[in-house]
């Protein structure tokens, strides 16, 4: 039976002390979604996916695959793969003991796909983690999250530390190699505009709360960039953007359900980067906040 | 039970200096001085230790050995055998006390602990696998050692009995007994299981401590001195100095013995006859209950 939501929150909260890294998460994360959480740090993007990894207790209702991920995390994790930080691969193993390893413990693994994954590398199965580099490692990593059948993907700043070539890598091997449109991947990460293209859904977060979550395409629908032309300036103005931001010297405008067609002749009319969006988003709560 | 065989031979992979070679080198070692004696190439002489074959040109020394009977060889050989097995086990030793101590402590400071709990694996089975690693495995590691190293010292011994005449081939052989390999591996397990609280305690406290040698002494050097203060005994102090001896010969052991034997595992029925062996045991249990406890929160590893 195919399960309608893979993450199912509601009123998640996590608390430190006095201050609370969750702050009432509400959220329906559908099977088959690539869903990019963002936000700053300390907006609580980690310990939500720690949460939903069951490595943390939280109040809250919170549901994976249909387990809870606190009691059932055993069960959990034989359908949910992550990862989590790329420098947790144990540098002491070679490459060929901790496929043997994963092996060994992961019922979902398949030795001969990771292996003929790693073929197309430049990774040697005799090699120790420590003598790779860190882009070999993190594909190393990969390569053995590929090869797991899992339903749920979890990926905590994946790619952090990597450099411009392994990052984009990463993430076309991600889509190209592992995505089929049946698993859900849930992905934080700060470099929002390396995953923009990878992503169906996007969820903004800062300080422990959910401040927008959409579908790429509503957002793409919903929001609109321009770029006016000198003599338009005062007439985008008077068009109430929701954010106004300089580029270059030149003024760029935000607008929230405005049909283009009230744009086109302004300017340059396009979707906004995730990125600049999002920035806009904390802006204007900031704003809101001080009101 | 994959799994745990997985997590084992991962452990083994792992410490493979202490637990595998360190351990067939001492062999080694040892075995190349015993050679060395016997072929008249070197002596060993201490004021405490003495391994020399000067002792056979002793008339009254050999005229023992002519005479003796079964029962006096066996006993003559079985204490030596036992005391070449010391080197080793106390190899084995020192590297289980840095193990117990670091195995937890080690994988939050890499942060392996991530990769670790990101596989299905529970925490009490990986503990569990630790000590069933410390406790089965490690003896039946050591005990090809020990045998190896027995067969070179009788068959060295042997060699030099008939080339000069002393006694026949056969002589030592008649007093070795191959069930004594039972013995030994059953009396290192009962050791195992007699120390099983120090190891889960060492465990423990690399579990929830930075800094697990502190972790580890300073609770206990507390709780010594305040139970010498206040109840004026010192049962912890000496429940603790029988767990890092030899089972056989702690307090609470119903039969006392000054001399080295190889035990009957009839002993391990008195060891388990004992009210101390039983405390240790629970103690235990609370402690592994403890160990899983803490390496479940060991979550400090969030980007953020």
């Amino acid at each position: 039976m195919e399960r309608e939501f893979a993450v199912k929150a509601k009123g998640v909260i996590k608390s430190y002390d006095n201050s609370h890294a969750l702050n009432g998460i509400d959220l329906e994360v559908r099977s088959g979604q690539v869903m990019g959480l963002i936000g700053p740090n300390g907006a609580g993007k980690s310990t939500f996916l720690q949460a939903v990894l069951g490595l943390l207790n939280t109040e809250g209702e919170l549901e994976v695959l249909g387990l809870d991920p606190r009691k059932e995390r055993h069960k959990l994790l034989q359908k949910v793969c992550s990862i989590t930080d790329v420098a947790v691969l144990p540098k002491w193993m070679t490459v060929d003991q901790v496929l043997q390893y994963v092996d060994g413990v992961h019922p979902r693994f398949n030795l001969e796909k990771a292996k003929s994954i790693l073929s197309k590398t430049d990774i040697n199965n005799n090699s120790k983690i420590k003598t790779l580099s860190r882009g070999l490692v993190v594909q190393l990593h990969l390569s053995i999250v590929m090869a797991i059948d899992a339903e749920l993907l979890v990926l905590d700043e994946p790619t952090l530390g990597l450099d411009l070539v392994y990052r984009k890598e990463f993430y076309s091997q991600l889509i190209e190699d592992y995505y089929d449109g049946n698993k859900t991947i849930l992905i934080s990460t700060h470099q929002v505009e390396e995953i923009e293209g990878v992503l169906s859904d996007a969820i903004f977060m800062n300080q422990g709360k959910i401040v927008m979550k959409d579908s790429i395409d509503a957002i793409n629908e919903r929001f609109l960039e321009l770029r006016p032309n000198q003599e338009s300036l005062e007439r985008a103005r008077s068009l109430n953007p929701m954010h106004i931001r300089t580029e270059l010297g030149r003024e760029v405008f935000l607008f929230e359900g405005t049909e283009i067609d009230k744009l086109s002749g302004l300017g340059e009319v396009r979707p906004p980067f995730i990125a600049d969006l999002f920035m806009a988003i904390m802006d204007k709560t900031k704003y809101e906040v001080q009101e | 039970m994959n799994t745990l065989v997985t997590l084992i031979r991962r452990e083994l992979q792992e410490h493979k200096v202490g637990f595998i070679y360190a351990p067939f080198i001492v062999t080694c070692v040892l075995s190349l001085v015993i050679i060395s004696v016997y072929f008249g190439l070197t002596d060993i002489q201490t004021t405490e230790f003495n391994f020399t074959t000067k002792i056979y040109e002793n008339e009254q020394a050999l005229e023992w050995m002519a005479t003796a009977d079964l029962e006096q060889i066996t006993a003559v050989m079985r204490s030596g055998l036992v005391v070449l097995a010391f080197p080793i086990l106390l190899t084995v030793a020192f590297a289980i006390l840095a193990f117990n101590l670091s195995t937890f402590a080690d994988e939050r400071k890499d942060r392996t602990l991530i990769f670790w709990r990101s596989l299905p694996v529970s925490d009490l089975t990986t503990v569990m696998s630790k000590i069933l690693l410390v406790t089965l495995i490690l003896p039946l590691i050591v005990l090809p050692n020990i045998i190896l190293l027995h067969l070179i010292s009788l068959l060295s011994a042997s060699i030099f009995f008939v080339t000069n005449d002393i006694v026949p081939f056969g002589w030592v052989w008649s007093a070795y007994s191959f069930t004594d390999w039972f013995r030994i591996i059953f009396s290192l397990w009962a050791q195992s299981l007699w120390s099983l609280p120090l190891t889960a305690w060492l465990m423990f406290a690399g579990a929830f401590a930075k800094r697990p040698i502190m972790g580890a002494l300073v609770p206990i050097a507390v709780v010594v001195v305040l139970e010498g203060i206040v109840l004026k005994t010192n049962y912890i102090f000496t429940f603790i100095e029988d767990r890092l001896g030899f089972w056989t010969r702690a307090s609470s052991f119903p039969e006392q013995s000054e001399e080295l034997r190889v035990v009957d595992v009839t002993d391990i029925y008195l060891m388990f006859s004992t009210q101390d062996f039983w405390i240790g045991m629970v103690l235990s249990t609370f402690l592994i209950g403890g160990i899983v406890y803490f390496r479940s929160r060991n979550n400090d590893y969030s980007s953020e």
